[in-house]
């Protein structure tokens, strides 16, 4: 029986966060987006609900966008995480500027789930329409904007258009 | 929000996965965590042990083996749009995949999690009976292969009890004469269903399965009875499902009446044979 | 798409204002980078978690933490009865009845809705914290339960706070005019019998929460928090902990959302300040969605019972009566407030002179309420929106023709109200024509047709509302002549640094609505610079002393109070830097200017002196000066003009700045499962100059997406045990992106007179998209059963009962016609 088959109920994870390899010990239970916030200090990801409804915690887990709060710190052992801090540098990408050109950002604290979410879906589809647009944030609640300055923006950002 | 304390396991083996929820009581499968991380956030059920199955890729394939379309348990919702082997074989899967929820959940969410739920909202439950699928349930004792009717047990309760693990769903796959549909009203946009029935025709034999008015997919016998050798056009259809409502005893709360549900039940239900006949035509 | 008409002139020369400039909050949130209190960590901070009851209503027999207390790693807890020793209860806005309630940081001898916090245990980590709550041992006794206010008003039922003798907090009846000869002239009475707003609120997306920290030396708190009115906060917290106010140091930074649900967190404020103090650990504490949607910030639910309104044979409306039944749920924390706010808006739109609303709020088991986006107005102009469409529906007048007799013409502004408001600009019908158009009103009968081929039932609606901003206290003394509170201020300093940088702080706390931005607009264009160059400090600090009793971001005020505040301190500043370059050039004042960044004199562009220069001389270099250099550092506290109403009468000035949104839609019903969508949706607003107009239809698109929410989706609906069955996002449907209609908006620029801009406060909007999907499903549901739309919450579900039980609805309306 391999080591990791014995239940555990703390773990040293290996994760990879943007770029920087991290080794942690934390406990079974503890969700990622605590691991991200708490443990690592990126702040970035936000929590707005309970029951992984919101998406405000969206993270890239292995190249593709999932809620951290609905993932344990363990399962992301091994893997790899893209959060918010990890999209740019000091120059905003394309699509950071295009959420500020557009208006597409009132409080700030969907905007990184929703930038997670747009990134994953502009990597798979470059020059998405409003509609596939909307299908892409499903999964990111925003009480401001009412999205339609946030669809705008990810599609202005899409490749090819202005 | 806070999760109690738990213990978790990741095997590298179907048989250790199956070894682990043998030996430890209130040792629960973690797959795509969608719905389970979620309960045990709200402290709902609280597992000792979770055994991870993220690492046995066995368990993800999706593959056509004769005239079924084999379904590994953790193929998540995305693979399942994705999958030519479902586009071709059974494409009423993938375009239900693609209302649950959001992308988030699909990517992590997987078919076999969904069901085993059995949450008597969720999407695949009454679809997978509706399509006559069977499930393979794997044990220290061996491997069973049960139907969707006989796995689907109890609100919150399948066939897949202490010590089992669901490796595969296995779904007929689609011949000339088949046509599926599955209709109903969720709470907003790819939300949460108030009511949904799921309807499938093969050879003019009709299979129609109800979700959210029961504990378990509910059968609409009566239904299927009437539209054999129905010419299937709207006034047949609606003709056949009159009544239907009045048979059923669905649950009242914050979203539906009772009867809001008999309602919506009876409509959903002309409307899925309605676009499995359409489909069916070709 | 932006069509922009304006009118009149404002006292600012427009450079950036009026720009749609891109915001400075834009760079750091995009990257992550936003500073939320939960951001924030102390070492050996503690984390917080709250028992709270399970019941709705209940005597609290024991508390026993011991078992908690001997977990390793729980540092502490707080329970009732330590809270009713060392705070006196909260100050109470509410004259007797309301007057008597006691409400304490933690529930003290009874609990009163599902959630109450009882006991808060502190620990290492947040999952101790959670686990060491679930050793607490709580005995409750439970007592009978009262959730609707129909009831709760009723003699017999289970009483809250036994101190005041009932469920009721306020009454009092608001009557201008001649009612009754009103009524007696009318041609048609029409009576509707009931009507109903129901309970919700805006859900912000971040929660409340807090880092409190405690200085022992100095006595000192320090708290990082999200609430959004810190002025209120600090009025309602220092008594009860027997402080001054300087010694709760209030601090934030970026706040996720506050749509007025964050002003009433001071019991849990009060909770940590204790916790800190008794543990001499910072404490942390985040809420959850679920301890939100239970406990805090509810919208007020208002029934609107036996309305009659009285109607001319050529359609005039000349007045209505009806009773209100409020619900504030089980603590008034900024209630009763809501029994006299509505009265900002008692004609809604319309001219009708002859009102009476007999206004009775109560308390019932259920969260207490709290602002809520459109506070009070919202449920009023509802309320006037309903009447006329109804009117319009029973008598057979057309509804547009209707709204543009009825409404308050542009020739009559400023125009008073029965009740002494005083609405400051606009000019309704072009609003009304301009979203007509946007819309496409007249192919709306041929959309109709087609939808009808559908199978589909197709209904237009109109939703015109106001957005009141910039109260006048003093009103409160309307409910309870006893309080000390009247006018309103906000505060601003701008200083020009030593580097000749240009910095400004804020009273205020916005959670989106771009004060940092719109500030530097202001200020840039008095000081002749960029607004890149202007640096507006994030948030709000109570030690930057620039703050005033009133100070926050609530009540749509920014854009009058907070930035009249910021350009009386900016001309301020700009005289002391033309003063000081007149002392440097010896020249008159009037030879010099702020242009490019420089001092200059006007004539001579040679003589000019940069922003570094001015900001070093009484800095560094004040020497050789015959008189004191100007500090180059302004204060400003901006008070609007308002009078103390007059309390017998209720009548007076209780609003400075009327905006006004015009809202239409078109939805189509699915017949048999009452699903229906919103087709297409155009919105017009008028909030006076606009500073950044990008910003001004941020506002006005959030505020409708909130609308389609408490329309289609939202409701606070409890059991009868008081359990809220909606109690987190997969329950309480918010809207996401798919469920989104078409949206158009345009604006029309009607300034205010009263303002030191021009400008009116904007962002609550008054939920005209509520009004419109009401009008819009009644319009539909005429060509199938004529139902009647009486709840502001028109879920699928009702929609299906209208249209199968069109009588039900039908029954609350008569129509009396001489």
């Amino acid at each position: 029986m391999n080591v990791a088959a014995t239940p555990v109920s703390e773990k040293v994870v290996t994760v990879t966060v943007n770029g920087t390899t991290y080794e942690h010990e934390v406990p079974a239970r503890r969700l990622l987006v605590h691991f991200l916030r708490d443990d690592l200090g990126l702040t970035g990801t936000h929590i707005g609900c309970d029951t992984g409804s919101c998406g405000a915690c969206t993270v890239h887990l292995d190249g593709v966008a999932v809620k951290s709060c609905a993932v344990l710190a363990v399962q992301a052992d091994g893997g790899t995480v893209t959060t918010v801090e990890g999209l740019g540098d000091e120059e905003l990408t394309p699509l950071q500027q295009s959420f500020s050109d557009h208006h597409a950002l009132q409080c700030g604290y969907c905007t990184p789930g929703m930038l997670m979410s747009a990134t994953a879906l502009l990597a798979e589809n470059p020059s998405p329409t409003s509609d596939e647009v909307k299908v892409g944030l499903q999964g990111n609640i925003c009480r401001c904007t009412g999205y339609w300055n946030i669809v705008e923006a990810v599609v202005a950002a899409g490749k090819g258009s202005a | 929000m806070l999760l109690r304390e738990v213990s978790y396991a990741r095997p590298s083996t179907v048989e250790e996965a199956v070894s682990l929820l043998t030996e430890h009581d209130g040792a629960r499968a973690l797959a795509g965590g969608q719905t389970l991380v979620n309960v045990m956030k709200q402290r709902a059920a609280s597992p000792d042990v979770l055994v991870d199955l993220a690492d046995l890729d066995e368990l993800r394939a999706i593959s056509v083996s004769g005239t079924t379309l084999e379904i590994g348990a953790m193929a998540t919702l995305a693979a399942i749009m994705r999958s030519s082997e479902v586009e071709v074989s059974r494409p009423i899967l993938a375009a239900t995949a693609a209302t649950v929820a959001d992308v988030q959940v699909r990517n992590r969410g997987t078919l076999g999690g969904n069901i085993c739920v059995n949450d008597p909202t969720n999407h695949f439950p009454p679809l997978l009976v509706a399509l006559g699928a069977s499930m393979t349930i794997r044990s220290a004792v061996g491997e069973r292969v049960v139907t969707a009717e006989e796995f689907f047990v109890g609100v919150f309760e399948t066939a897949v009890g202490e010590g089992d693990l669901l490796t595969r769903i296995s779904v007929p796959a689609a011949g000339k004469g088949t046509g599926d549909g599955m209709a109903g009203v969720t709470l907003g946009a790819h939300g949460t269903y108030v009511a949904n029935a799921a309807a499938s025709v093969v050879d003019g034999t009709w299979r129609i399965a109800l979700g959210c008015v029961d504990a378990v997919p509910h059968r609409a016998a009566a239904v299927e009875s009437a539209l054999v050798g129905a010419d299937v056009d709207e006034a047949a259809v609606r003709s056949a499902v009159e009544g239907l409502g009045a048979t059923l005893d669905p649950p009242a709360d914050v979203h539906a009446s009772a009867e809001y549900r008999r309602s919506l039940a009876e409509t959903s239900t002309v409307r899925a044979v309605l676009q499995a006949a359409e489909k069916a035509r070709g | 798409m932006t069509a922009v008409e304006t009118e009149g002139t404002t006292t600012l020369q427009k450079g950036a204002v009026g720009q749609s400039i891109p915001r400075k909050e834009d760079r750091r949130l995009v990257q992550g980078q936003g500073v939320f209190f939960d951001d924030v960590k102390r070492h050996g901070m503690g984390y917080v978690h709250f028992v709270r009851s399970p019941y709705a209503h209940a005597r609290l027999v024991s508390i026993d933490v011991s078992a908690a207390l001997e977990r390793p790693g729980v540092y502490g807890t707080l329970t009732g009865d330590e809270v009713a020793i060392l705070t006196d209860p909260f100050f109470q806005i509410a004259a007797e009845p309301g007057g008597s309630v006691k409400d304490y940081a933690l529930a003290v001898g009874k609990v009163r809705y599902v959630g109450e916090p009882v006991v808060a245990v502190v620990a290492e980590t947040r999952e101790l914290a959670r686990d060491a709550s679930e050793l607490v041992e709580v005995e409750y006794e439970p007592f009978d339960v009262v959730v609707d206010a129909r009831e709760a008003v009723a003699d017999g039922a289970p009483v809250l706070h036994e101190e005041c003798g009932g469920n009721v907090s306020y009454s009092g009846v608001w009557e201008w005019g001649d009612v009754d000869a009103a009524f007696a002239q009318a041609d048609h009475v029409v009576k509707i019998s009931e009507l109903h707003f129901a309970r919700f609120n805006s859900t912000p997306l971040e929660l409340d929460g807090a880092l409190v920290e405690f200085n022992r030396g100095t006595g000192q708190w320090t708290i990082t928090t999200n609430n959004q009115f810190p002025g209120f906060a600090v009025i309602m917290m220092a008594p009860a902990m027997r402080v001054g106010t300087d010694k709760l140091r209030m601090v934030t930074q970026d706040i996720g959302g506050g749509f007025g649900n964050k002003i009433t967190s001071h019991p849990q404020l009060v909770a940590l300040c204790l916790l800190a103090r008794k543990l001499n650990r910072p404490v942390q504490w985040t809420e959850w969605r679920t301890d939100f949607h239970q406990s805090m910030s509810h919208g007020n639910e208002r029934w609107f019972l036996d309305t009659e309104v009285a109607v001319m044979a050529d359609g005039t409306m000349t007045g209505f009566r009806s009773r209100a039944l409020d619900d504030a749920g089980a603590y008034l924390r900024y209630e009763p407030l809501g029994g006299v706010i509505w009265s900002q808006v008692a004609p809604g739109m319309y001219g009708w002179r002859n009102l009476r609303l007999d206004f009775t709020q109560v308390m019932t088991n259920k969260a207490p309420c709290s602002p809520n986006r459109g506070y009070s107005r919202m449920q009023h102009l509802w309320f006037t929106e309903r009447i006329i469409d109804i009117v319009a529906h029973e008598l057979g007048f057309d509804r547009v023709e209707l709204r543009r007799k009825n409404y308050v013409q542009p020739e009559q502004m400023p125009y008073e109200t029965p009740n002494g408001c005083v609405y400051d600009s606009g000019d309704y019908p072009r609003a009304l024509e301009a979203v007509l158009e946007l819309i496409g009103y007249e192919s709306v009968e041929q959309r109709r047709a087609d939808a009808a081929s559908r199978g589909k039932l197709l209904g237009f609606g109109i939703g015109s509302t106001l957005d009141s901003g910039t109260n006048n206290f003093g009103q409160s003394q309307l409910l309870n002549p006893d309080l000390q509170f009247s006018g309103n201020n906000e505060v601003a300093t701008v200083k020009l640094d030593i580097f000749g940088e240009i910095v400004v702080t804020l009273g205020t706390t916005p959670q989106g609505q771009g004060h940092e931005t719109t500030a530097a607009q202001v200020v840039a264009d008095i000081l002749g610079c960029e607004p890149d160059i202007v640096h507006v400090r994030a948030g709000h600090d109570s030690y930057w002393n620039s703050h005033a009793g009133f100070s926050g971001t609530y009540a749509s005020q920014f854009a009058v109070t907070g930035l009249g505040a910021v350009k009386g301190a900016a001309e301020d500043l700009a005289t002391q830097m033309k003063t000081l370059a007149s002392m440097v050039f010896q020249c008159p004042i009037e030879a010099i200017e702020l242009a490019d960044g420089f001092a200059r004199i006007a004539d001579n562009h040679e003589a000019a002196l940069p922003f570094m220069a001015l900001g070093a001389i009484p800095n560094a270099n004040n020497a050789g000066f015959p008189v004191d250099p100007p500090p180059m550092n302004a204060r400003y506290v901006f008070r609007p003009a308002f009078q103390v109403p007059d309390k017998e009468k209720k009548f007076g000035n209780l609003t400075l700045t009327y905006s006004m949104q015009i809202h239409a839609c078109v939805v189509e019903i699915d017949q048999e499962t009452g699903v229906y969508e919103i087709v297409d949706y155009a919105a017009v607003d008028d909030c006076g100059l606009r500073v950044n107009p990008k910003i001004v239809e941020g506002q006005v698109m959030g505020a409708t997406a909130h609308a389609i929410g408490a329309a289609m989706f939202e409701v606070f609906a409890y059991d009868e045990e008081g359990n809220l069955l909606t109690p987190n996002f997969y329950d309480y449907h918010v809207p996401h992106t798919l469920d989104m209609p078409p949206l158009k908006t345009a604006a029309i620029e009607s300034p205010s007179p009263f303002t030191p801009l021009g400008t009116k406060g904007m962002g609550e909007g008054g939920g005209g998209g509520i009004h419109c999907i009401c009008a819009a499903i009644q319009d539909a549901l005429d060509a199938s059963g004529r139902a009647i739309v009486t709840s502001s919450y028109n879920p699928y579900h009702r929609v299906w009962e209208m249209l199968r039980e069109p009588e039900r609805s039908r029954g609350t309306v008569e129509v009396i016609s001489k």
